[in-house]
This record gives structure tokens, C-alpha cells and sequence, in this order.
């Protein structure tokens, strides 16, 4: 009973605490000039333009150039500095690692498959992951928006991540895309690889039938473009927008500031559940499915 | 039923922006409905799994969250369309 009672007053007066906000403040109209969007505009720091082609440094790129980076170099730092005894880190990455290698890799592919796909597929896993975590990390990017400190105009801290612009999961995807047919035609041969989309069990159908579910098929291969980069894209986008709005976006747009009061600690548990949930496993399922699609395009049966 | 006051109202403008949030609104919330479910349904059944056989928890462990992923990944995909529609159109 005590305890309820407790929680019951916490929760009272944080609900008081937020009318009396509304009265104090109350409502200053809808906000026309605040647009959410913009926070996912990219900026031309850098104006690059080929003709009709756009190649101009923004705040995508950056992110793709740190996630990078911290790829290579904290990997390759990691393994130059093996112990005997393993230290935190290394425990964790080492788990990371046996991840991607049994779990992922070795558990969706035949052997020869496996060690041949490793490399390509633990980069995948990795790059994703950091490109990810980077995300929810502020950094000074939000040129839009300065900061005046001692007379120095610095940049807004704002969170992004490269996996939430539609282009590098796609180019990711096509990556894969080719590559998983690539390597399915050479390991059965052209003809007989595009023989092996029809489900086995067909073989007293008539070939309109055949044709029609070799039709299916087609579509599904290319519906796979679309649902392996919208999903980790609109993930980590659909992350980042309520983060934005949980975090003081909503209250700003609609132009309630105790609305704030009590979207803001949504926002700390958005946070923990994208950057301890989502983020990981969006690296896994896209580096999964990469496994599956390789393996299913090279195994013997269907 | 006197409606010229309605029908003063209803101009171009007013029902594009209509559109655009019934299909935010039906395209977050309807997907929400059936990625929910779908999530729900799930764990419902990994825990019957576990409770069945416990000696097979780390096994499904790794399913379940590929599940999981593929599952909750439709919800965005509505929510996704609903926004492209509300801001980009």
C-alpha cells in the first residue's frame, strides 16, 4: 500500500506539474515556421555538381566518412592489439565477431560459401553497426542553425545518421542484390540458376503454370530490393523523427510547452530502446538476410 | 440541412492537406495495427516454445529477433509511405 501510494503521488504530481505548465504557459498557436523536415535536409557544404549529377559534401557524407573510418581503424586497432588475456573491449568485439561468423555467416551458407562470403558480409555487419551508433550521438552538424559562442558561429548539435537517408541503404542493397545473383549463376551455371527460383515439387506442372510462377518469383527477387533498404532506412529514419519529436519537436510544432513535459522522458526511453535494440539488430538483419539470399542462391536445393 | 458554409470551406488546398493526414494517420496507425499483432504473435509463440523446451531457448533466441526485425519493419514501411506522402508530396 505504501508503495502504491508513492507511485501514485509521483505520477499525480508530475501530471499536476504539467497542467500547471499549460496554464502558465498555454498555448502560443500552431508554429508555421518550424519544419520537421528540415532537420533531414541536406545541406551542400561542399557544392560538387557533374552536369546533372549532384556530388556535393553534406552532412550524409561526413557521417558516411566517420562510420568508415571507425570501421577500419577500430578494427584493425583491436586486432593489432590482441592480449592473451582479453580486456572489455576485445571481449566484446571478439563476441561481435563469432556473431558474424558462426551466427550469421556460417549459419545460413555451406562452408566453401562461407568462408568465401566472411569478409564481405562481418564489413557489412560492422559498418551498418557503427553507421548506426554514430546516429545517436550529437554532433556539430546543423548548419542551418548556428550557435554563437564568444563570437565564433559554430554549427548546432544535431543527430543524423547516414542509414537514414535512403541512398546508402540502397546502395548497400544493390551491392548485395548483384552480388548474391552473381554468385548463384556461378556456382550452378546461368541457366540452371534461374531454373532453381522455381520451388521444387513443380515437376508434373504444365509450363504456363511454370511460367507463371517463375513470374512470382521474379517479382519477389525484386520486391527484395525494396524491402531490404526500406527497412533498415525507415527504421533508423522512423527512429531519429521520434526522437525529434518526443524530444521537444512536437511541443515546438503544435506550440504547447507543457506538451514537453511530458513527451520528454518518452524520449530517454526512445533512446535507450533505439540505441540498445534497434540500432544492433537492424546491422543484424540486414547482414542475416545478406547471408540467407547467399545462400539460398547457392544451395543445391531451392 | 443548410450546407454552403461546408461548401465554402472545402477548397483545393484544404483537401490536399486533408489527404495528406488521413494518409499519415491511416497509414502509421493501420500499420502499427498489423505489425503489432504480427510482434505480439511472436514472442507469444517463442514463449510456448521455451516453455515446451527450455534446451532450445539460445537456439530460437536468434530467430526470434529475425522475426521480430521483419515483422516490426512493416509498421515502418506504412509509416515511411504516410510521411512521403504528408511532407514530400
Amino acid at each position: 500500500m505504501k508503495t502504491r501510494s508513492k507511485v501514485l503521488i509521483g505520477l499525480g504530481g508530475y501530471l499536476a506539474l504539467a497542467i500547471a505548465m499549460l496554464l502558465i504557459f498555454g498555448n502560443s498557436g500552431k508554429n508555421e515556421e518550424f519544419k520537421p523536415q528540415n532537420e533531414f535536409k541536406l545541406e551542400e557544404w561542399v557544392p560538387i555538381h557533374l552536369g546533372s549529377l549532384d556530388l556535393s559534401i553534406n552532412k550524409a557524407v561526413l557521417y558516411l566518412v566517420i562510420a568508415s573510418a571507425l570501421t577500419i581503424f577500430a578494427m584493425t586497432w583491436i586486432s593489432r592489439r590482441m592480449a592473451q588475456k582479453p580486456n572489455r573491449v576485445q571481449t566484446a568485439v571478439e563476441l561481435a565477431y563469432d556473431l558474424t561468423k558462426n551466427n550469421i555467416t556460417g549459419g545460413n551458407m555451406d562452408t566453401a560459401t562461407a568462408t568465401r562470403w566472411f569478409p564481405f558480409l562481418g564489413a557489412l555487419f560492422f559498418f551498418i553497426w557503427f553507421s548506426n551508433m554514430i546516429g545517436f550521438i550529437p554532433l556539430p552538424i546543423n548548419t542551418e542553425h548556428t550557435v554563437n559562442v564568444f563570437g565564433l558561429e559554430i554549427p548546432a548539435f544535431a543527430i543524423y545518421a547516414a542509414t537514414a537517408n535512403i541512398s546508402i541503404p540502397l546502395v548497400l542493397t544493390l551491392v548485395v542484390w548483384i552480388s548474391y545473383h552473381v554468385e548463384g549463376i556461378r556456382a550452378k551455371g546461368f541457366f540452371a540458376y534461374f531454373a532453381s527460383w522455381l520451388p521444387p515439387g513443380l515437376e508434373e506442372m504444365s509450363p504456363f503454370g511454370k511460367a507463371a510462377i517463375f513470374l512470382i518469383e521474379v517479382i519477389s527477387h525484386f520486391v527484395r530490393l525494396i524491402s531490404l533498404s526500406v527497412r533498415l532506412f525507415a527504421n533508423i529514419l522512423a527512429g531519429h523523427l521520434l526522437l525529434l519529436f518526443m524530444g521537444g519537436g512536437l511541443a515546438v510544432l503544435l506550440g504547447i510547452a507543457a506538451l514537453g513535459t511530458l513527451t520528454f522522458p518518452l524520449a530517454f526511453a526512445f533512446f535507450i530502446f533505439e540505441v540498445g535494440l534497434v540500432a544492433t539488430l537492424q546491422a543484424f538483419i540486414f547482414s542475416t538476410l545478406t547471408a540467407i539470399y547467399i545462400g539460398g542462391a547457392t544451395s543445391a536445393s531451392h | 440541412m443548410d450546407l454552403s458554409p461546408v461548401a465554402a470551406a472545402v477548397t483545393d488546398e484544404g483537401v490536399k492537406s486533408a489527404g495528406k493526414a488521413i494518409a499519415l494517420g491511416v497509414g502509421a496507425g493501420l500499420g502499427s495495427i498489423g505489425a503489432g499483432i504480427g510482434v505480439g504473435f511472436i514472442f507469444g509463440k517463442e514463449i510456448e516454445s521455451v516453455a515446451r523446451q527450455p534446451e532450445m531457448k539460445s537456439e530460437l533466441e536468434s530467430i526470434r529477433w529475425l522475426g521480430f526485425a521483419l515483422t516490426e519493419a512493416v509498421a515502418f514501411y506504412t509509416f515511411i509511405f504516410g510521411l512521403i506522402a504528408f511532407f514530400l508530396s
